[in-house]
């Protein structure tokens, strides 16, 4: 096959921002090729610079053995479909495909011929003279189409020009673009930032990031073998696992050594390890090669999407206490005002400032009408000490509560190997405020003041686990516990059979489901 | 919400209106009980060869200001687009700066400069006007074409149009309705205008608006005087029809 | 390489023409800066640098008025119009289609109209209601034009909005009229303060419709530009250079600011906008507004002239340039008064401005015209016991006062005759002598005369010359004169003007013409070159006089004006300032004699008796006769 195009080390700067950071790049022809990557890249860039837009930097690009540099775009025989099609909107249907023939002065009726054949070629015939304004989208991008084919270039760039239909009408023109690339017989390059219209339509896929190539390959190289962890979250769904690969065709994670097909790596090299979730299989526990419990279940159509944990986070477990109503009413101002007991780390007394004392204690008052009034004046006695002390929250009509602030001295959970911490405490809590509660897990989790980080460098982890035993609507005074966890190891898992959440299961993978990919240089 | 401003715009803008209607088609010395229509002011008007060449003159000068306005106003306004965004603000700047100054002041500075040549008060009348309107018709014009969208350009780039094709074929076609209001902005005021011709063209130098001026204030005759203005605004609103119908077709095409 | 060349070319040219296009822009505007600073009063020669036009202006306090004026009104008509045009098009865009277009066409109709239309249309609406015009129809005036823009701005903005937004503000428990306000406002913001910005350089500008509504002593910057630029007056250079430099100023800040505002990084947490943010602009309004109003009224001293008087303004009508320097002010300090002091280019102009319904306290206007106001019983008898100075008139002028010979009504306040004027180093002096008014009839001197634009004077001459009298009836000798007229402008092909002879003949832009003696007296004062004649056919003495017309509001401060005018050291003050004659003998003998500023000008002392001079008579049948050939014979 011939090479078209090629791209010796395109180099662009756009305001002191290198965006384009020495693109090498080689285009045949007749292949559909596509750039892909998200907003910001580069491939809108290098498109404009090889329809002649642009000028780059430094680098050539060599059209058809002939360094095209310093040919203006009107000179280039190359076609661009703009993303917002660019429609000359005093001109009709016809007349903005004849544009390009009537600059090269050929003959009207030749142009006729041409105009009409390219209609029927996009399914828009007898729109002849239709205003191009009032054209829906998708006629708008074919005649977009039409008016670039028409000219007959020998490359067509395409500038992400489904953007803007709907998802129907997007996979339909998916298969009309392909359908008349190859009817045609020339090459496309498609610029999108959408991995499954990539998928669809391409020859060949160039994986692009922040101005570099990620990786070059056809649709199945791409999704089977990816370079590397962005290559593979950018395309289809994945679980990506941090590793190390012992020796050539065995590798590490999650404490377990794995067979697997790939190699040439250097011995004990630290990996990204790849398996595609529609690879695992749920099995029975015996004979796995994971287990785990399943944590989610979500019906997708096509199949259902699983979430299975295999490891779990880092927990600690509390004890929620429910207290009898005692919110205070103030006959005279006829206002009501509440307040709990809160325990607080020793810590994190210097920060308790009057905003954080009616937070912790969950302090409010209200009027006869229910509406909320503020909090006028706050007293205390708290020190920087292990102890127990008193609070006062007062309105302004002097309506108060007291409460008991336990200052605590606690003791953290520390999972080193996870690298994990968590805390929270025991709290205080009428039986009204959990019913009224509308987001009970969130609220949970502020009121015990739950919190994990990691150990290394003081991050916060998000903690997902919300585990308690009672029925919120029904609750009665008492003691419960609540376990509050992080999030451990997942897999996601793409199968039809169904499972619930709470089963406990079994994962198996066969060796070639395994890929592994180097660490990227960040 | 409306209707206050009803009642103003009724009192303050049709009624008046609807007076000098009146007095158009009315003859002095009539009382508002007992009046007697004619046409006698527009006959007195139409029969006289003298003011028919005010009307001819107050015309051909304010046809000559806009042409040369749109013949000075495009390139300007084409320059202008063409560059850099902050350069483009500040030479608008540069612009517009002037017309906060008063017509009447800027008007006045031309009487000074003007006095140092030897041409005819027509000419100074001319400069004057271009003077005073050609600001209007390249912002018309320039806002037009920034409006424009870039890709058209590229698009046209792409399809092998060079430069000038790309101006002849797509810039120029998108730009009218941009020409059309800058035409409607400079051809009025200048058909109807007084002071530029008072105060450049010396005594004899007579437009529509120099006369109907005269009329009122000097002679006192407010019937013809009337009659007067609502000839000149018959014709202007026949030139807005006119102009409203082009760009209308314009966009049509 | 020739592809360089050819960039360095196209990047060359549109900048050459950018440059050439700023520079006719602002060529006006440096010239008028420049001479601004000339030392003398010539506009077209530079001849040192001075102060003295900056002082002038900073000094005269009726200068500064019309700045007052105008930025009060602009103000005011802005606020107004804003705040209607913003209820109005939110109201119209909720309107039927039907009504929101027939509402907008009318709305269209003062934007559409010529101001001149607008203007006069509007006069004739005040007159019609008798409505006297002041600083209200002004206002009127401005509120009624600026408002179109203003909703021509909004609606626009309105239509694009998100219907959405406004939803979700009910939909979250707003009352309509906190979605107004809470979310339309907010939104339209930028249309609204664009409109505002329209309506106020609209009224800022305008001259038209001002010129034709606005009242006694109210004008604004436009008029008074208008008004003095008969005579070379570089006070308006000054005062031009003075509006350049703070509209300059104001607009750079106000487009430097954002400009800046855009380079620094945004501010990634949004700073809570107070409730009270706009407290201070409001604040800084209110200020602005007070300083105005009250730099309008000031008046110092203890003399309290309402107890005197009965009336502490006094609206004085004049023709331009014919008062002394410093009289008025002075008459204002003395009696701790304000003078609204206007003035008019014709008779004709003050009339028409009296009868729309314009109250004067005492006017100065010319024999004729004053003959028609007593014909039609528009004037008040004077209080003779008031005029305590009325005493020491130059009695052979007086006999030209048939109109009023017992002065019941007026009291003279100059006089004179109509004489030719002329360079006799470029105008032959026996040309002028032998041919009287005909030496305008000669074509050897095409090109190089003045023909004042007066009906009045023009027929006086061409009736004179004719050897007929000037206040003829007979409708062929009228036609004669016409004849003579149309002769004249196609032998010598004048300019017309009226006050700009002056300067004009005196800095030599033309040698001929023929002016009031007093203008010549003032005009052989500064050009050595010039003659004065008074042609052996004939001409017109005139006499100017006071009066008082019956609209009169200020009766007795009137008269007391009078008085003041008429005494010896105002007479003299007046007479010298402006060069004409005055009836009053001693100031005449004093100015004329040796120690005197016109000594040996003979314009100063214009004949007297000869039989060929007349005295104008008015008919008002003969004027609209005379009127319309005139018009003719300019439009030639």
């Amino acid at each position: 096959m011939r090479k078209l195009i090629e791209f010796r080390n395109i180099v662009k700067t756009f305001d002191n921002q290198v965006v384009l950071k020495g693109i090498n790049l080689n285009v045949y022809e007749n292949e559909f090729v596509t750039l892909l990557g998200p907003s910001g890249c580069g491939k809108s860039t290098l498109l404009r610079i090889l329809g002649g837009f642009l000028q780059q930097d430094e680098g050539t690009i060599i059209f058809d053995g002939q360094c095209i540099d310093d040919v203006p775009a009107y000179k280039r025989e190359i076609n661009t479909v703009f993303q917002r099609y660019a429609l000359f909107p005093h001109l009709d249907v016809f007349d903005n495909i004849a544009f390009g023939l009537r600059i090269k002065k050929v003959a009207e009726d030749v142009i006729d011929q041409k105009v009409t054949r390219m209609l029927s070629l996009v399914n828009l015939e007898g729109y002849e003279h239709r205003n191009v304004t009032l054209l829906s989208g998708g006629q708008q991008q074919r005649v977009a189409i039409a008016r670039a084919l028409v000219n007959e270039p020998e490359v067509l760039l395409l500038d992400e020009p489904l953007g803007a239909l709907d998802l129907k009408l997007r996979q339909e023109m998916q298969r009309e673009l392909k359908r008349i690339q190859q009817e045609v017989g020339i090459t496309f390059i498609y610029v999108t930032h959408d991995q499954e219209e990539a998928l669809t339509m391409s020859d060949k896929i160039v994986v692009m990031r922040d101005g570099e190539i990620q990786q070059v390959g056809t649709p199945l190289e791409i999704y089977n073998e990816p370079a590397n962890e962005y290559v593979a979250k950018f395309i289809g769904e994945s679980n990506i696992i941090e590793g190390v690969m012992v020796e050539d065709y065995k590798v590490k994670f999650d404490e377990k050594v794995f067979d697997c097909d790939d190699f040439g790596f250097k011995e004990n090299e630290p990996v990204d390890v790849l398996i595609r979730p529609e690879d695992i299989k749920i099995v029975g526990r015996t004979g796995a090669l994971m287990k785990g419990e399943v944590k989610s279940v979500l019906f997708k159509g096509v199949h259902y999407e699983i979430v299975v944990e295999t490891i779990s986070g880092a927990s600690k477990t509390v004890t929620m206490h429910i207290l009898s109503e005692h919110d205070t009413y103030n006959a005279e101002a006829n206002e009501k005002i509440g307040a709990n007991d809160f325990f607080v780390d020793l810590e994190d007394v210097d920060a308790l400032d009057d905003f954080n004392l009616v937070a912790r204690a969950n302090a409010q008052a209200w009027d006869e009408e229910e509406n909320d009034l503020s909090i006028a004046n706050i007293t205390h006695n708290i020190e920087n000490k292990v102890g127990t002390y008193d609070c006062t929250f007062q309105t302004q009509k002097n309506t108060e509560i007291t409460i008991k602030v336990h200052v605590v001295d606690p003791v953290y959970v520390e999972d080193a190997k996870k690298n994990i911490g968590i805390s929270a405490f025991d709290f205080f809590v009428t039986a009204e405020e959990v019913k009224e509660s509308m987001a009970i897990s969130t609220d949970l989790k502020t009121w015990a003041s739950a919190e994990a980080w990691n150990l290394q460098d003081d991050s916060e982890i998000e903690i997902t686990d919300v585990k308690f035993d009672f029925d919120t609507a029904e609750i009665k005074e008492g003691s419960y516990e609540i376990t509050f966890a992080t999030q451990g190891r997942e897999y996601k898992i793409e199968t039809t059979t169904v499972h619930e959440e709470g089963d406990k299961v079994g994962l198996t993978f066969d060796r070639n489901d395994i890929h592994v990919m180097s660490k990227m240089v960040v | 919400m409306t209707y206050p401003y009803v009642v103003w715009l009724v009192l303050f803008v049709v009624i008046p209106m609807l007076m000098i209607v009146f007095y158009a088609f009315t003859n002095a010395g009539n009382d508002i009980l007992f009046f007697k229509f004619t046409l006698e002011n527009f006959t007195r008007f139409f029969q006289d060869a003298d003011f028919l060449r005010v009307l001819y003159t107050s015309l051909k000068i304010a046809f000559l200001t806009t042409i040369i306005c749109v013949l000075i106003g495009y390139p300007t306004a084409y320059v202008i687009a063409k560059q850099d965004e902050n350069k483009q603000a500040i030479y608008i700047l540069l612009l517009t700066l002037p017309m906060w100054i008063n017509m009447l002041v800027r008007t006045y500075a031309w009487k000074g400069i003007l006095m140092n040549f030897d041409v005819s008060s027509e000419f100074k009348v001319f400069v004057g006007m271009v003077y005073n309107f050609l600001p209007y018709m390249i912002i018309q014009i320039y806002t037009s074409l920034a409006k424009m969208d870039k890709n058209l350009l590229n698009a046209a780039y792409d399809l092998g149009a060079n430069k000038m094709q790309t101006f002849l074929r797509v810039v120029l076609p998108l730009s009218i309705p941009g020409v059309i209001s800058g035409i409607t902005l400079v051809f009025l005021p200048a058909v109807s205008s007084f002071f530029i011709p008072k105060l450049l063209g010396g005594g004899d130098y007579v437009l529509i608006g120099n006369l109907i001026e005269t009329y009122f204030i000097t002679t006192g005759d407010w019937n013809f005087g009337s009659a007067i203005s609502l000839i000149m605004a018959i014709i202007i609103i026949i030139s807005m029809y006119f102009t409203k119908k082009i760009d209308k077709k314009i966009g049509e095409e | 390489m020739e592809k360089e060349n050819k960039n360095l070319w196209s990047k060359l040219v549109p900048n050459i023409w950018l440059i050439l296009i700023v520079l006719f822009f602002y060529l006006p505007i440096i010239y008028v800066v420049i001479f601004s600073f000339n030392s003398t009063k010539s506009l077209n020669h530079f001849t040192g640098f001075s102060l003295m036009w900056y002082e002038k202006m900073f000094n005269d306090r009726k200068m500064l008025e019309p700045i007052y004026y105008t930025v009060l009104v602009a103000v005011i008509a802005t606020v107004v119009s804003t705040i209607i045009g913003t209820i109005t098009s939110i109201g119209l865009s909720k309107q039927k289609k039907i009504v929101r277009e027939l509402v907008l066409q009318v709305n269209d109709l003062p934007v559409m109209n010529p101001d001149i239309v607008t203007a006069i249309g509007l006069m004739l609406f005040f007159i019609s209601l008798n409505i006297e015009t002041s600083i209200f129809t002004l206002l009127i005036a401005h509120i009624t034009f600026c408002t179109p823009f203003v909703v021509l701005s909004i609606m626009p903005k309105l239509r694009t909005l998100d219907d959405n937004v406004a939803e979700a503000a009910l939909d979250l428990g707003a009352t309509p009229f906190q979605a107004l306000t809470k979310v339309i406002i907010p939104q339209i913001m930028p249309a609204i303060f664009s409109g505002a910005l329209i309506a106020f350089s609209m009224s800022f500008d305008d001259f038209v419709i001002s010129f034709f509504t606005t009242g006694t002593g109210v004008s604004n910057i436009s008029i008074f530009v208008y008004s003095m630029s008969k005579r070379i007056n570089p006070s308006i250079n000054a005062l031009s250079s003075l509006i350049v430099a703070v509209v300059t100023t104001v607009l750079v800040i106000a487009n430097v600011i954002p400009m800046i505002k855009a380079r620094r990084p945004q501010a990634e947490v949004v700073k809570k906008k107070s409730k009270l943010s706009f407290v201070p602009y409001l604040a800084g309004a209110l200020a602005l507004t007070i300083f105005l109003v009250s730099f309008g009224n000031k008046t110092t001293g203890d003399f309290d002239p309402i107890a005197e008087f009965g009336s502490d303004t006094l609206n004085v009508f004049n023709y331009g340039e014919y008062i002394g320097e410093g009289v008025i002010a002075g008459f204002e300090d003395m009696y701790n008064v304000k003078v609204n002091y206007d003035t008019f280019a014709s008779n004709e102009e003050m009339y028409t401005k009296l009868m729309s319904g314009t109250s004067y306290d005492v006017i100065i206007a010319s024999d004729y015209m004053i003959q028609k106001l007593i014909k039609d019983k528009l004037l008040q008898p004077l209080d003779k016991d008031k005029l305590t100075n009325l005493t020491d008139l130059y009695h052979d002028a007086l006999q030209y006062m048939e109109f009023d010979s017992e002065m019941v009504y007026t009291v003279p306040y100059m006089w004179g005759t109509v004489g030719i004027i002329y360079d006799e180093t470029l105008i032959d002096s026996e040309d002028v002598e032998t041919l009287g008014w005909d030496v305008f009839k000669l074509e050897k001197y095409r090109g190089m005369a003045y023909f004042y634009d007066s009906e009045r004077d023009a027929f006086m001459v061409a009736l004179k010359s004719l050897g007929y009298s000037m206040n003829t009836k007979n409708e062929q000798e009228l036609l004669e004169a016409y004849r003579w007229l149309i002769e004249m402008d196609n032998a010598i092909d004048p300019a017309y003007v009226t006050d700009e002879i002056i300067d004009g003949i005196i800095n030599g832009e033309k040698a001929l013409g023929y002016v009031y003696s007093g203008d010549a007296a003032y005009m052989l004062c500064e050009n050595e070159n010039l003659r004065f004649y008074e042609p052996h056919q004939g001409t017109n003495v005139w006499m100017d006089c006071m009066f008082i017309p019956k609209v009169a509001k200020s009766l007795e401060l009137a008269n007391v004006f009078i008085n003041y005018m008429l005494s010896y050291d105002i007479a003299y003050a007046n007479s010298e300032y402006i060069g004409y004659t005055s009836p009053n003998e001693d100031v005449l003998i004093a100015l004329s004699s040796e120690d005197g500023e016109y000594y040996e000008i003979d314009a100063y002392v214009p004949r007297i008796g000869y039989e060929n001079d007349e005295a104008f008579i008015n008919d008002d049948y003969i004027r609209k006769i005379i009127s319309e050939y005139w018009v003719k014979v300019k439009l030639n």
